[in-house]
Order: structure tokens, then C-alpha cells, then sequence
């Protein structure tokens, strides 16, 4: 069963034993992204294993923080109360320029502005809870 | 049953080509069905299903069963099992989402051959309409999409799926008028169905016009939230044999794919699993899309049949759009799809929504349908899907006269 309440709290990213390096460099305005020492991969999300290879062997640097719309969709029916007063805003599925791609939403102040491989850039924004989340604005 | 040769090799593995069969099927009351818990919903459905296979609750040994969201119950299929009264000896509840009708049909064929059971009630009920307020069914759905990378950015379940839409849009130059066919015709078909939720008339226009619900999806691109719940019995065919079954209906070939979890981890937008999961659902049962009479599609929202209707192999890669506006997915089309209504019409109750496919597939094999009969089906597919493409599974049936 649904707990009511929860509904109307925006779900906050909860680091876990993969992920805490993450969230810690989001927090310090960095997107990090996990680069495969033995194959060269490079991957979003972080976890403990390269997802190409297997390999353990997984380096932390930031990405450059730009990349594009690889697609979007812009929200006028929030997912909950908890989102309603944010309508309407645009989330957007960026190709970062090392590759991997990642969901997040659009900074701007006008979601009608987003389109289909516009450029962005990274802006960590305070989420509350003393988290940040990875967002884009136009570049 | 089958016999098991020593021999490793696939080309001597035998295949659950025909050795399972339908032999009865339920559907509970659907669309705002007050009053009545997921459960019960299964249970009506499950009598039902008993009923049309002519054989008493004590003779299932199996039963499959989706989760619930309007149940506490995180075991369905035992608690169901309990409230139905009976001990099965094989019993799982299965959970891919949008896919896991499907895969609720491939795993009862695979059991029944396998020898771990002898016949399997195959059945899902939830009431997301009236047993969870409208944003927690939404909610509940949104839940599925992952914690930390997703749902901090505010995605509700229709965004995924609108972003691989958007991008069609954007790469075949698909329209939104060609999504709203979509509805349109689910409508039409609906408006034929005993008991469909959704029965008045619906125009193209009246689709663009129903208000933005996320780009580029209206209200009345998006699938019904809805209460009812479906079943089925499987056993095996000389058991179908047996019973004196006058039609069964044979599952001749499953196939499923999983190629991401994250939606920004899926390997193509516009390409999905389900080119894999029905490729291997052919390869089984021997046939090809061109063969298929009668097809239930996943249909969570407009765009996801155009996109199946060209990865089932309906039509060519980004043809889907002017094949649903050339009348090719409905009667004296190519493929007729989603006959009942679909979840855009008929009935949408969340994971129990694709069994309603299975349900009208199932009666088309069997010629049961009306005014809505398509006229000499015996081969019939439906592919279930789920968290934004994430999930796919195929299974195709047949007639007697296609073993």
C-alpha cells in the first residue's frame, strides 16, 4: 500500500554504498561520470562494475558538464501533488558530451524554449535536504 | 508430456510449440467497479475462467498471478490462492511491469512442460480507479521509475514513454494527428466491446483538443486507470485433449527482452526489446508477423502501438504513423489490433490491463466475438510492455488447425 503523505514530498536521492562519491560531487558542483580503466568505457550512472567489461577498475572524473537534448517531454499533468505547482516544466534526456546520457530537467524558466539538440550546460541547483541535483540550462 | 533428450545442444531442445493450452478464460466487470478489492476482482475472474473450462477450483495446481497495487499483499498469488480457497503446489507472482502479462503465459507453458505443474491459473486484478485515490495511482506507477536518477527530476510514468514518442516525432517525421488516429480507432473498437469503459464517440480533433497531459501526449493519448481483473487456464494439451476442450486455444511461441532498466540507458528511442522478444516469439511458433490474423499491442499511449506495430514487424521501422492512418490496424487492415478497445478504451487496471489483450485474442482464436469477430483468425500475438520499454514479452496463439 501507498503511504497518503508520501505523495506530497518530492522524493529526494538517497546515496547508497554506489552512488555516495555521486551525490558527493553533485554537492560540489560536479558531475562525475565512472571511466573504465582497463576498456575505456565511459558510463552514467555509478556503480561498482563497468558495464562493458566487468572491470572493477572504475575512475571518478567530472564531466565537462555539457551536452545536448537528446529528447524531452514537458509536463503540464504532475506525477503527484508534489510536483503541481512546478508544471509546466520540461525534463529532458541529455547526451553529455563524454557519451553517456542522463535524465534531469530543464533550469530555464521557459520550458516551451527546449527542442531537440539544443545545447546545455550543467547547473547543480539545492534540492532541499542538504542534496543538490544535476539540472540544464541552455548553453 | 515431452520427452527430455540428453543432448545439449539447442537444435534438439524441444520448444513449448503447442504443448500448452487455453481451456478457459474470465474477465471480471472492468473500468469503475466500486466496492470490490483486487482480490476479488481476481477471484470473479477466476471463477469465470473455471467456469468456461468446465472443471472445478481444486483441479488447478498452479497458480501465476501479477502484483497489486491496491493490494497489501506483496505474495498476490498466495494470498490469492488463500482467498480463493485452494493449495497450490507451483505459484509465483511476477512482476515486469507492463510486460509480465505475457510473461504470466510463457511461464505457465514453460511450467506445465516442465512437469512442475499440470494446469495453471493464470490470473491478475487490481483496482486502480476506485482503490487508490487518482495521484496515488499515479503515484504508485511513478514509484517504479528509479529513486535516485529519475524521480528527483519530477518523471511521471507517461514522460518516458512520451520522450521515445517525441523522439519518432522528430526522427520520421510521425505526427500528432496520426497518435490521435490511434485513440480514435481504440475508441471504434471499444464502442463494439460489452462492458468497455469508454464508449462515446471520439474524433482526431477531440484527442488534440483534451489538454497536454506531457509533449507530446494528451489527455486522451494516455491509457484509462481503471479497476478489473482477468484469468486463464493453461494446462497441457493432451490434458485439453482429455477434457474434451472444444477449442482450445495453443500457445505456440513466447519470447522476451530486457535491454535497460534507466530510460536514459535505452539503447535506442525509437527501437525497442520488442524487436528481440517477438523475434524469438516467431522463431518458436514458426511464423512470421505477416502470418499473425489477429494482434492485442501493448497500447499505454498512442505513440507505443506506432512504435510496436513497426517492431512486431507489422510495417517498416518509422512507417507506423501513415500505416495506422491507411486503416492497417483495424478491420480489413493489415494486422486488426486491439479489437476489445485496448487500455485506451476498454480498460487499463494496471498490470492485470495486457491480460485484457489475452483475453480478446484469446476469444478471436475461438471465434467467440461477435460483431467484433475477425474473420478466420487463428493465429493471434500479443506483446506486453512495460517501464518505458524497459520490459517486453511476446507470445503468439493459435488454433488446433495451426499446430
Amino acid at each position: 500500500m501507498i503511504n497518503p503523505q508520501d505523495a506530497h514530498v518530492k522524493p529526494l536521492p538517497m546515496p547508497d554504498a554506489d552512488s555516495q562519491t555521486f551525490w558527493k560531487g553533485i554537492n560540489q558542483g560536479e558531475l562525475l561520470l565512472q571511466h573504465c580503466q582497463a576498456c575505456g568505457h565511459v558510463q552514467y550512472y555509478q556503480q561498482a562494475i563497468c558495464r562493458a567489461c566487468s572491470s572493477e577498475r572504475l575512475e571518478h572524473r567530472a564531466a565537462s558538464g555539457r551536452g545536448k537534448v537528446h529528447s524531452f517531454s514537458v509536463v503540464h499533468r504532475a506525477p503527484g501533488p508534489a510536483f503541481k505547482q512546478d508544471t509546466p516544466y520540461a525534463v529532458i534526456l541529455v547526451e553529455l558530451e563524454e557519451g553517456p546520457r542522463m535524465i534531469s530537467s530543464f533550469a530555464g524558466a521557459d520550458p516551451s524554449l527546449v527542442g531537440f539538440d539544443m545545447a546545455v550546460e550543467l547547473v547543480c541547483e539545492p534540492a532541499g535536504g542538504g542534496m543538490a541535483l544535476p539540472r540544464f540550462r541552455a548553453a | 508430456m515431452p520427452t527430455f533428450r540428453s543432448s545439449s545442444s539447442s537444435s534438439s531442445r524441444q520448444t513449448l510449440r503447442g504443448q500448452t493450452a487455453i481451456i478457459g478464460a474470465g474477465l471480471s466487470a472492468v473500468g469503475r467497479v466500486p466496492g470490490k478489492s483486487a482480490l476479488a476482482l481476481a477471484a470473479d475472474a477466476a471463477d469465470k475462467a473455471l467456469a468456461d473450462a468446465g472443471i472445478g477450483k481444486h483441479e488447478v495446481d498452479g497458480v501465476l498471478s501479477s502484483a497489486a497495487f491496491a493490494s497489501p499483499f506483496h505474495r498476490f498469488s498466495v494470498a490469492f490462492s488463500e482467498y480463493l480457497g485452494i493449495q497450490p503446489t507451483f505459484s509465483n507472482t511476477l512482476q515486469v511491469s507492463g510486460a509480465t502479462a505475457a510473461t504470466m503465459f510463457n511461464i505457465a507453458a514453460a511450467a506445465i512442460a516442465g512437469g512442475l505443474s499440470e494446469t495453471v491459473l493464470v490470473v491478475g486484478g487490481d483496482s486502480l480507479l476506485t482503490g487508490l485515490s487518482p495521484d496515488l495511482a499515479l503515484r504508485s506507477m511513478t514509484e517504479s521509475r528509479d529513486q535516485q536518477y529519475e524521480m528527483p527530476f519530477g518523471i511521471p510514468v507517461a514522460n518516458t514513454f512520451a520522450m521515445t514518442a517525441h523522439r519518432h516525432m522528430k526522427e520520421f517525421g510521425t505526427t500528432s494527428e496520426q497518435l490521435a488516429k490511434v485513440a480514435v480507432i481504440h475508441r471504434e473498437h471499444a464502442r463494439r466491446t460489452p462492458g468497455a469503459q469508454m464508449t462515446s464517440p471520439l474524433t482526431v480533433d477531440d484527442v488534440l483538443n483534451s489538454g497536454m497531459v506531457t509533449t507530446p501526449y494528451h489527455k486522451l493519448d494516455c491509457s484509462l486507470i481503471s479497476d478489473g481483473g482477468a484469468a486463464f487456464i493453461v494446462t497441457s494439451a493432451e490434458r485439453a485433449k482429455a477434457l474434451g476442450i472444444a477449442k482450445p486455444v495453443y500457445i505456440l511461441g513466447g519470447g522476451e527482452c530486457y535491454t535497460h532498466e534507466h530510460i536514459f540507458l535505452m539503447p535506442s528511442l525509437t527501437t525497442t526489446g520488442a524487436v528481440q522478444s517477438s523475434a524469438k516469439a516467431y522463431a518458436m511458433a514458426g511464423c512470421g508477423p505477416k502470418d499473425i490474423d489477429v494482434a492485442g499491442v501493448y497500447d499505454c499511449f498512442t505513440g507505443t502501438v506506432i512504435m510496436m506495430l513497426e517492431d512486431l514487424g507489422f510495417c517498416a521501422k518509422g512507417e507506423g504513423g501513415s500505416f495506422v492512418d491507411d486503416g492497417q490496424m483495424t478491420y480489413g487492415g493489415a494486422i486488426p489490433c486491439n479489437t476489445h478497445g485496448g487500455l485506451l478504451s476498454f480498460a487499463h487496471s494496471g498490470m492485470p490491463g495486457s491480460l485484457f489483450h489475452f483475453y480478446e485474442v484469446i476469444n478471436q482464436l475461438r471465434g467467440r466475438c461477435g460483431e467484433r469477430q475477425v474473420a478466420g483468425a487463428e493465429l493471434g500475438l500479443v506483446h506486453s510492455l512495460g517501464a518505458g520499454f524497459a520490459t517486453n514479452a511476446t507470445t503468439i496463439l493459435g488454433t488446433e488447425a495451426t499446430l
